[in-house]
């Protein structure tokens, strides 16, 4: 019961995410390998703050949030000044060196990791896994309805013609920078909700937890379940909450079942980039014919 | 007729290449210029460098009177400069009307969401593709796609237009719809730069040539005279 | 303030130690100035490269020339798959950036999980003997390993420099580097270009691995960790510029190797990301001398560019 539940749990926390990580580089065209270090931005923001001041976990939540959206724009901005190839470069840096000092610090616990986070339902037994579920839940659904909204209407267009040509874009007078930056920053921000659900659930993080592998397992989350596309994200978390536990039943030692898992990740993600590229849910893209026009009130044009 | 864009000593090299050398240039309202040269002689280049597609070595630009060489390519946009492309560039992934949609540069509350859609219909109209509102680019013909694009750039309601090969592509009742469109926009005050290799079409639309070889402006002056050159002609056609 | 000694020995020691980081910093920059490819593949090559010659040293008892024969032949058989099979397709598919960097960095993931799964995390020596004879000279020790490291590194960048300036297939690759299509037109062949840039990146990771496992274990993930000072160096140096990449290589490593004397060593990986994000902010085209600063205007980094007008 308390394992079916907390597989649903996990399966709300990275959809939520996968469908914030697609809206990052499916949506914004803007690759980072740092979506993990926004994810445990949230649970050791929250996770330290609610147990230093003892503010109600929803506030630490929020801060979590905070703290992951204004970092991340810290990294976007100088990078994209120069070009989104920077901010590759400088999430390498951010994920990779952040990690460094959460493992060689005291405050964040060290490689042991953070223990004793306050949980966010103070009951007990099945009826409090049920509630967490149902918020994990709401707050998947609400992320996957937040980017639906941000990539239709006005914004989406926008989004749109900037992935189709930048340049042509920013002659009419709009601010790719700025548009990356707020998907960045909105990606980022809701990774740090997860981290925030993530750390008062288990209620113990440690910085294994947020390894480049992470960044590979969100990848392929994004690309198989279909790039670009609302629901694939969610797909693709479900999938792949199952074959971690595949393996784990083939009760191999544990530093086999490690790279194994991260086999198939990103063994996954390089078979659907050369041969699915658009996932299970996206459409392939067809070929458009040129339509004739017959028109007689309109200018004859070759 | 009042200065609309001016440059000074507009200066851009690629390695070895002197694509703008010391370029003064300027653009009134109301006039349409020709810019003409053979292949290489820095026409786009220019285009580039006003526009801020590519940042100058040195020299200045001035719209209405500001220094805008500082500023970013989609803020020159916003103070009116709106040009078009060589290849029409337009986003495939939207419908023609979403493409114009995009290059209405007021934002916020000034923008009407309902009076941007009317604007849109009507630059569409003055090139008589209203009924492509709702297909893609790419379903369309090259030639329509250039209508299109022109539409686009009206839509930034800007008074500095520089256009890029518009009648490249194009011929017939089309070649009068752009040419009555250009001269439209130059009567209500905008300053129109056109870089053509039509010679008719300059002859026939625009009040002055320029004349760009090798990075450089040669001369300036009514078509008619330059075409009498010999120098300007070898030049021109290549020795 | 520091006793002359020391200094004279950090210095040293920070030089013999930048050799590996000469080399992998060149095959990085080179592969980047011809192909326009951040080749975040470089970490899966590091490792087969160090994995085949301690397979071949250990497993199968080979003489070390031979070992290091095999470790080169695997890392190039493996760099021409990556070039000739995934680049190439992603090439002719007209992918945006995106879809490189993708590639590249999960590709590196791949390779090091399998090699995690056949080799586990621990470090492992290469020799079976690390031990390197010592003399000293004035005050500094000096380490047969740390001559041997700077030799090899010198005369592997000596050699590239005149390969690049004065043989034709060079030159055929700097044409390509500066402009493939036009290069096309004149008759040399991008893709040969490509491959070869490819093959030279991997006799210098190989060289790189050979120095750095005779000294340090390697295990692994530490070849990701290690490719994040090439990527500072490239930049630094300025995207085009593979020998002022390596100059800076030999700083960053300088700057690395001083600061134990007054720092905590648990915390000298940070000084790579620290000089990232100022290179990032303040130096993206590299660090330029004012005299010689040429405004070419070229876009600052070579991502492909499919609408290049």
């Amino acid at each position: 019961m308390e394992f079916v539940g907390s597989i649903l749990i996990q399966i709300g926390i990275f959809t939520i995410l996968a469908t914030s990580f697609n809206l990052i580089i499916g949506y914004g065209g803007l690759m980072s390998i740092a979506h993990p270090i926004f994810f445990a931005l949230g649970a050791y923001g929250s996770g330290l703050l609610t147990q230093a001041t003892g503010v109600p976990v929803f506030a630490g939540i929020a801060f979590g949030m905070a703290l992951a959206t204004v970092a991340s724009v810290a990294l976007a901005l100088p990078s994209l000044r120069v070009s989104g190839d920077y901010l590759v470069i400088a999430s390498i840096g951010f994920q990779l060196g952040l990690l460094q000092i959460i493992k060689n610090s005291e405050w964040s616990g060290g490689p042991g990791g953070l223990s004793n986070i306050p949980p966010l339902l103070h009951a007990v037994g099945p009826a409090a896994i049920w509630s967490y579920v149902a918020i994990v839940g709401f707050a998947a659904i609400a992320s996957i309805l937040i980017v639906r909204w941000l990539v239709s209407g006005d914004y989406g267009r926008a989004i749109t013609a900037m992935r189709d040509d930048e340049e042509a874009f920013k002659g009419l007078g709009h601010d790719a920078v700025r548009l990356k930056l707020v998907l960045f920053g909105i990606g980022s921000g809701l990774a740090g909700l997860a981290g925030g659900l993530y750390g008062h659930y288990f209620l113990f993080v440690t910085p294994e937890q947020f390894e480049i592998l992470y960044s590979a397992a969100m990848l392929t989350m994004v690309v198989v379940g279909g790039i670009r596309t609302v629901w694939g994200p969610a797909l693709g978390a479900v999938l792949l909450q199952f074959l971690p536990q595949a393996i784990n039943f083939l009760k191999l030692p544990s530093s086999v079942t490690g790279p194994l898992q991260g086999i198939l990740f990103t063994g996954l993600v390089l078979l659907f980039l050369f041969l699915r590229p658009h996932g299970l849910l996206g459409r392939a893209p067809g070929a458009r014919a040129v339509v004739q026009e017959d028109d007689p009130t309109e200018a004859s044009v070759k | 007729m009042s200065e609309v864009l001016r440059t000074q000593a507009l200066c851009k090299r690629f390695g070895g290449v002197v694509v703008a050398n010391r370029i003064d240039l300027t653009l009134n309202g109301g006039q349409i210029v020709g810019l003409i040269g053979p292949n290489g002689a820095g026409k786009t280049s220019l285009f580039n460098l006003i526009s801020g597609a590519i940042p100058a070595d040195s020299g200045s630009v001035m719209l209405n009177g500001a220094a805008i060489g500082n500023l970013p390519m989609h803020s020159r946009a916003r103070l009116g400069i709106s040009r078009s492309w060589q290849h029409n560039r337009l986003f495939p992934s939207l419908t023609v009307l979403d493409n114009l949609l995009l290059a209405e540069r007021r934002r916020g509350e000034l923008r009407d969401v309902a009076a941007t859609r009317e604007r849109a219909m009507a630059q569409l109209e003055k090139v008589r593709m209203t009924h492509a509102a709702h297909r893609l680019p790419p379903e369309l013909s090259y030639g329509k796609q250039k209508l299109i694009s022109l539409a686009r750039v009206l839509m930034n309601d800007g008074n500095c237009l520089l256009l890029d090969e518009p009648m490249a592509g194009v011929e017939g009742p089309a070649y009068d719809s752009i040419r009555a469109v250009v001269r439209n926009e130059a009567a209500a005050g905008r300053a129109v730069c056109v870089v053509e290799h039509n010679i008719s079409f300059i002859k026939d639309l625009c009040d002055l040539a320029v004349f760009m070889f090798a990075g450089r402006i040669i001369q300036t002056g009514p078509i008619d005279e330059m075409m009498r050159s010999p120098e300007l002609t070898e030049l021109y056609f290549g020795a | 303030m520091f006793d002359r000694g020391i200094l004279l020995q950090v210095l040293w020691t920070s030089l013999a130690t930048a050799s590996f980081q000469v080399l992998l910093t060149i095959a990085f920059a080179l592969i980047l100035k011809v192909t326009k490819i951040w080749n975040f593949t470089q970490p899966a090559l590091m490792g087969v490269a160090f994995y085949a010659m301690y397979v071949a040293l250990n497993w199968w008892g080979a003489p070390l020339p031979v070992a290091i024969l095999v470790g080169f032949l695997a890392t190039a058989a493996l760099g021409l798959v990556i070039e000739c099979v995934g680049f190439s397709t992603l090439r002719a598919r007209g992918s945006e950036s995106i879809t490189f960097f993708i590639f590249t960095l999960i590709f590196a993931q791949f390779v090091i999980y399998v090699l995690t799964l056949a080799f586990t995390t621990e470090p492992v020596f290469m020799l079976a003997n690390m031990m390197s004879p010592t003399m000293l000279v004035g005050d500094v020790v000096v380490s047969t390993w740390d001559l041997h490291s700077i030799l090899i590194a010198a005369s592997l960048t000596i050699a590239l420099l005149l390969f690049l300036r004065f043989t034709r297939t060079g030159q055929y690759m700097i044409a390509v580097a500066d402009n493939a299509d036009l290069a096309e037109v004149y008759g040399i062949s991008k893709a040969q270009s490509y491959a070869l840039a490819m093959l030279i990146a991997a006799i210098f990771i190989t060289a790189a691995m050979y120095v750095f496992g005779s000294k340090l274990a390697v295990y692994p993930e530490l070849t990701l960790h290690m490719m994040i000072f090439a990527v500072v160096s490239t930049i630094l140096g300025g995207i085009d510029r593979v020998f002022a990449a390596a100059a800076a290589a030999l700083g960053i490593n300088l700057l690395q190797q001083l600061s134990v004397l007054v720092m905590d060593s648990r915390w000298q990986p940070l000084i790579v990301f620290s000089i990232l994000f100022i290179a990032i902010v303040f130096f993206p085209r590299g660090i330029r001398l004012p005299a010689r600063r040429v405004a070419d205007g070229r876009a600052g980094t070579p991502v492909l560019d499919k609408a290049a007008e």
